[in-house]
């Protein structure tokens, strides 16, 4: 690997992980995921169980500290979203492990599920011609908050995210901007220890994203320390939230520090140039 | 604890349906008097058709209206039963839902079961109003009708459906659409479980054919139940056959369902349609 700096290498220990969960929000040790070759039609059929062998992450190591916010940057391909996946249990890794909030991916998926929060990009997450009361209803109950507390908490993030004046229009009717914000209500419900974003202001306008990284920052992040995972292209995006940044090149981590230090050990003046040089470099090697 | 929390989630998925059924008013309302329709095309065919040898050769006497129309209905259920788990799981994917289900704190199969328990209530409001229609206007035969003993028919035969729906849906998570296997068993069910004619009019290798098919022990039932107040000794050697097939069809289809979930999460084409 490239051009990690030291202070944010993982710790490696003898004694595994139960030794520093209580720090510790998210830990990766030599994750690799490989996918079966993408076949279609007849050909899928006549090889249902192909081999996997197409990389999408190589050997990708580092930890998250509680309460801390970290970006992955990459181009399409770089292994973003496949990380993020397996983080949030909807993929298996081929090898190496990974932990959230201290419960292991594969061995632990429900515990891992009760840590985190999860939003994407799509703008069609909802049941569209339920209101986003009954959205957030089906989902707080799905994931355990009883009907005690369901509305309270409702409530609250519905105050939170400026959703009160459509909480009772049918999601059909809402812009992309009122979609993501009602998408972070949900991923918020159980009161996750782990917020986990996939390019969370993709589709929005710049004027929505913007707005949507504010709520972010100042109204979930610094109100309730929730540690925050996302990925994304804006590199603004990236330098007004992140305090890590972890740069992924075709499955491989080429570096992983704060975006200052990222730009100093790569002897770049922007985080823009600091990944091209990176990936060049990257490129260069291979 | 688990049991009650369950039974919320489950609750809450068969409301969801409810609620986003309920938002397409008119066409909830119109499948109702669209079922006359099809009372009514069976009670004109069996008046055409209708004659003392027919009434003979049907196995519980009677109309053949009320034949058919007990078969055409209680075939629905495994229609449904065939086509609930795969319609949840590819509408979850098609409406963006499936992956924000899967990261909840509910496993898949439990939002599968509640998922498909609206298809079956409603179908079982179809199959009422069907009858209610046959009753009322077209003078289907209501005095015989064994009524426990077909709500244990209709248990028994749903419990063996769902595990040929869950193996339906296990095929559907890992190769997403086109399921031939789930449209050649209901094209075979259709031509040999009874349905249209008594079982005793195909050759006799359809003859076995129809008794490796739950639903041919499911209609004979229920028709014994509905048209010849048949008790419940007459009625078990059915009801056993059809607890039979869903003790080995369910285990078989969990086992074949966490396989391919599992696949489709090697694979990375879990939500993929």
């Amino acid at each position: 690997m490239a051009n990690i700096s030291s202070g944010a290498l993982p710790r490696q220990t003898s004694s595994g992980i139960n030794t520093q969960v209580t720090t510790e929000a998210v830990r990766v040790e030599q994750l690799e995921k490989f996918f079966p070759p993408a076949l279609a039609g007849w050909r899928s059929l006549l090889h249902p169980l192909m081999p996997a062998t197409v990389p999408a992450l190589r050997g990708v190591s580092f930890t998250v500290a509680s309460g801390e916010i970290v970006a992955l940057v990459g181009a399409n391909g770089a292994g973003k979203s496949t990380l993020l996946r397996i983080l949030t249990t909807l993929l298996l890794p081929t090898r190496g492990r990974a932990w959230v909030g201290g419960a292991e991916v594969v061995q632990e998926p429900a515990r891992v599920r009760q840590q985190l929060g999860y939003h994407g990009a799509s703008d069609a997450s909802f049941y569209a011609r339920l209101s986003a009361r009954e959205n957030l209803r089906l989902f707080a109950t799905l994931n355990n908050i009883s009907l005690g507390q369901m509305d309270r908490r409702i409530a609250d993030l519905v105050d939170l995210l400026n959703l009160g004046a459509v909480l009772d229009l049918q999601v059909r009717t809402f812009s992309t901007g009122t979609v993501h914000r009602l998408g972070l209500a949900r991923a918020l419900l159980h009161r996750p220890s782990v917020l986990i974003l996939d390019e969370p202001t993709r589709s929005l306008d710049p004027l929505a994203a913007a707005e949507f990284r504010r709520f972010l920052r100042d109204n979930v992040i610094r109100r309730y320390g929730t540690t925050l995972l996302f990925a994304s292209h804006t590199l603004a995006e990236v330098e007004q939230l992140a305090g890590h940044v972890a740069v992924l090149h075709e499955g491989k981590l080429l570096a992983y520090d704060t975006p200052e230090r990222v730009q100093t050990a790569a002897g770049a003046r922007t985080l823009e140039q600091s990944i091209e040089k990176l990936v060049r470099h990257a490129g260069a090697a291979l | 604890m688990i049991v009650k929390r369950t039974l919320r989630k489950i609750l809450s998925l068969l409301w969801r349906d409810l609620a986003v059924a309920r938002s397409y008013r008119a066409m909830f309302v119109m499948q109702f008097f669209n079922i006359l329709f099809g009372v009514a095309s069976f009670y004109y065919l069996s008046r055409f058709i209708e004659n003392s040898d027919l009434r003979r050769a049907l196995p519980q006497g009677g109309t053949y209206f009320a034949f058919v129309l007990i078969g055409a209905a209680f075939f629905d259920y495994l229609g449904v039963a065939l086509n609930a788990f795969d319609e949840s799981l590819a509408e979850a994917r098609q409406n963006g839902t499936l992956e924000y289900l899967l990261v909840t704190q509910t496993s898949l199969p439990v939002i599968l079961v509640g998922s498909v328990v609206y298809p079956f209530v409603l179908l079982s409001l179809r199959t009422g109003v069907y009858f209610a229609w046959g009753i009322v206007v077209f003078g289907f035969p209501v005095g015989q009708v064994n009524w426990l003993g077909a709500a244990i028919v209709l248990a028994s035969s749903v419990l063996a459906f769902i595990g040929l729906g869950v193996l339906s849906a296990s095929y559907t998570l890992v190769f997403k659409r086109g399921n031939p296997v789930k449209w050649l068993f209901l094209g075979l069910a259709g031509l040999v479980s009874g349905v249209m004619y008594p079982v005793s009019v195909l050759p006799v290798s359809l003859q076995w054919t129809a008794r490796l098919i739950p639903v041919t022990y499911s209609l004979e039932a229920m028709r014994q139940a509905m048209l010849d107040h048949a008790p419940m000794a007459i009625l078990w050697p059915s009801i056993r056959a059809l607890l039979l097939f869903a003790m080995v069809l369910l285990p078989a289809s969990l086992a074949a369902f966490t396989w391919a979930l599992r696949r489709t999460k090697i694979t990375g084409t879990l939500v993929h349609f």
